[in-house]
């Protein structure tokens, strides 16, 4: 018995981070209308497992990646998964060349409260943050939300966490 | 030896079918316990609870010490898009009740529908009422005797947001409040009085008494930075047993409207809620029960709030001061207006954060009403609360 419960752990604490078909097409959605293209191809950038140990965010097989449109360069983009008070959503970012932010999306948002961080006008707030922006304070650089409280506290720590991730990765010269 | 090789193989195997696995762990989980983590699967139970304890203590009167309210929130996702919330109330210990049950059933992006038993939309408190959530030992007066928080009842309805204008919004038709009882004799008993207005009509989703539905609906926008405007409605007539529901006088119409704005710039922070309910036929309804219901309630509340301890602080100490005149007999219909139902509450305090999640309050309240000898005790209170 305790055996089978080593195996059931082991098997959820291994799973890496995956992303949901419904959601991939979401965010290609989002990523459609931004670039104003029809078509466009997401080349995946895989990090390295030791790199991807030390950073907040997690970089998956699928979710961090180039954006480019036949030859052009469009940007980077990346899918991540934060905790609200009772559940998790999902949202997507879109990085520059420079990987300065111009566009987040709340994809799917599952509570029953706290949805309001999903408005476009709130998400407007971390468009010109880049790896070299200070770390995001809660109620003094993020406008707070009178009962999304925890949600913007989310999304807040999670945008600092990508952030910093992605300085190091810079650092690293991975892309 | 062996056991190291049974586990590399085993955490071999589960990585290779983690690829199939359509779920998303996020690594924040790695700095919260294992019981958090299971309890916040996206698939899977959610356990909470809220809790205050508070000591009123009036001017020259019993004090009293008080578990007012112990709540265990219990909830399960079923799968992406159906969850069951629940709230198991303990009131003053002895008192069990179901504040909500419901189901929620997310059929597009922003959109569910639910049905069970719901808070009703109106104002900030009657849905915002966890402790840590409002500066005060006390819940504001206007939310008990105006608004009676907490308001629920049996209904199904739409919720939802538009993101692109920053706009929510709900609409439920829902059961409404009792107002008479049969007295067995042919008679009716009423259920609503002038000094609490609805309150006492509550029926909590207990055995309800059901003839006919009322509708309530809230938008909340929240576009402007800081700035969260709510406007709530509420329709309907109340309920009555079917043995006195041909009396006249045994049903009253409510029309009540509600507009609410909370705003927060840094350590600043401030709140208002007005809220209004025409009532008709109360005439017959008192005439029939002998009560002395007002045919209009009204109340407001303004309070501003300012965070003591440095924005970068983990804790927050916030001292709060808060303005409210409510009146249940703002008008009647045949009967005197009572002027000791015509109240004003100040309330000034501190709410001390020691964590997101506890707060311990300590506040005094001048009370008043309008009657010319006006007895009413002012009260020092203090209280913990507790939300997770």
């Amino acid at each position: 018995m305790k055996k089978y419960f080593l195996i059931f752990s082991l098997l959820i604490l291994n799973s890496s981070f995956s992303i949901p078909a419904g959601i991939l097409k979401k965010a290609d959605k989002v990523i459609a209308k931004f670039y104003e293209v029809e078509n466009f191809e997401k080349e995946v950038i895989l990090i390295p497992r030791e790199i991807n140990e030390v950073t907040k965010s997690e970089f998956g097989d699928e979710n961090f990646f180039k954006i480019t449109s036949g030859n052009t360069f469009l940007g980077y983009g990346y899918i991540g998964s934060a905790q609200s008070k009772a559940a998790t959503f999902d949202y997507l970012v879109l990085f520059d060349k420079e990987l300065v932010i111009t566009k987040s999306k709340v994809l799917v948002y599952r509570e029953e409260y706290g949805g309001e961080i999903s408005s476009k006008r709130w998400l407007k707030q971390f468009n010109g943050k880049s790896t070299k922006s200070d770390e995001l304070r809660y109620n003094e650089d993020i406008i707070p939300i009178s009962g999304a409280t925890i949600s913007v506290r989310a999304m807040t720590q999670s945008m600092n966490d990508l952030l910093k991730s992605l300085a190091l990765i810079e650092q690293k010269n991975i892309l | 030896m062996k056991k190291i090789f049974f586990i590399t193989v085993i955490l071999g195997i589960s990585s290779s079918l983690a690829q199939n696995i359509n779920d998303t762990i996020p690594k924040d989980f790695q700095y919260i316990n294992s019981a958090q983590r299971l309890l916040s699967e996206k698939n899977g139970l959610t356990l909470g609870a809220y809790g205050e304890i508070t000591y009123n203590q009036p001017e020259g009167d019993n004090g009293e010490l008080d578990v007012q309210r112990m709540v265990v929130l219990l909830g399960y996702n079923f799968n992406n898009k159906v969850q069951f919330i629940s709230e198991i109330e303990f009131e003053h210990v002895e008192e069990v009740f179901v504040e909500q049950a419901f189901i929620n059933y997310s059929v597009a992006d922003n959109v569910s529908l639910r049905g069970g038993l719901m808070l009703v939309p109106m104002g900030i408190i009657n849905e915002y009422h966890e402790p840590t959530t409002f500066n005060g030992t006390e819940r504001p007066a206007v939310y008990s005797t105006i608004v009676p928080t907490t308001w629920r009842e049996i209904g199904v309805g739409l919720t939802g947001r538009i993101p692109d204008v920053s706009l929510g919004y709900q609409a439920y038709v829902f059961n409404g409040f009792k107002s008479t009882a049969s007295d067995n004799e042919g008679g009716a008993i009423g259920l609503l009085k002038g000094s609490n207005g609805l309150r006492g009509g509550r029926q909590k989703g207990i055995q309800s008494t059901v003839d006919s539905p009322t509708l309530s609906t809230k938008l909340d926008y929240y576009g402007l930075p800081g700035l969260r405007i709510g406007l709530a409605g509420y329709f309907g007539k109340t309920q009555a047993e079917d043995e006195i529901e041909s009396l006249e006088g045994s049903t009253i119409g409510i029309t009540m409207v509600g507009l609410d704005a909370r705003y927060r710039y840094k350590k600043f922070s401030a709140r208002g809620s007005f809220i209004y309910a025409s009532l008709n036929d109360t005439k017959a309804y008192n005439d029939l029960t002998g009560k002395d219901l007002g045919s209009a309630l009204r109340g407001y509340y303004v309070e501003a709030a300012y965070n003591l301890l440095s924005l970068t602080a983990k804790q927050r100490l916030v001292a709060f001061a808060r303005y409210e005149n409510y009146d249940t007999h703002d008008n009647t219909d045949g009967i005197p207006s009572n002027d000791s139902y015509n109240r004003t509450d100040i309330t000034t305090g501190l709410s001390y954060h020691i964590a997101p999640g506890v707060v311990v309050k300590g506040d005094y309240q001048f009370r008043d009403n309008a009657e010319a000898n006006s007895n009413v005790k002012n009260r020092l209170n203090f209280g913990i609360g507790v939300w997770f």
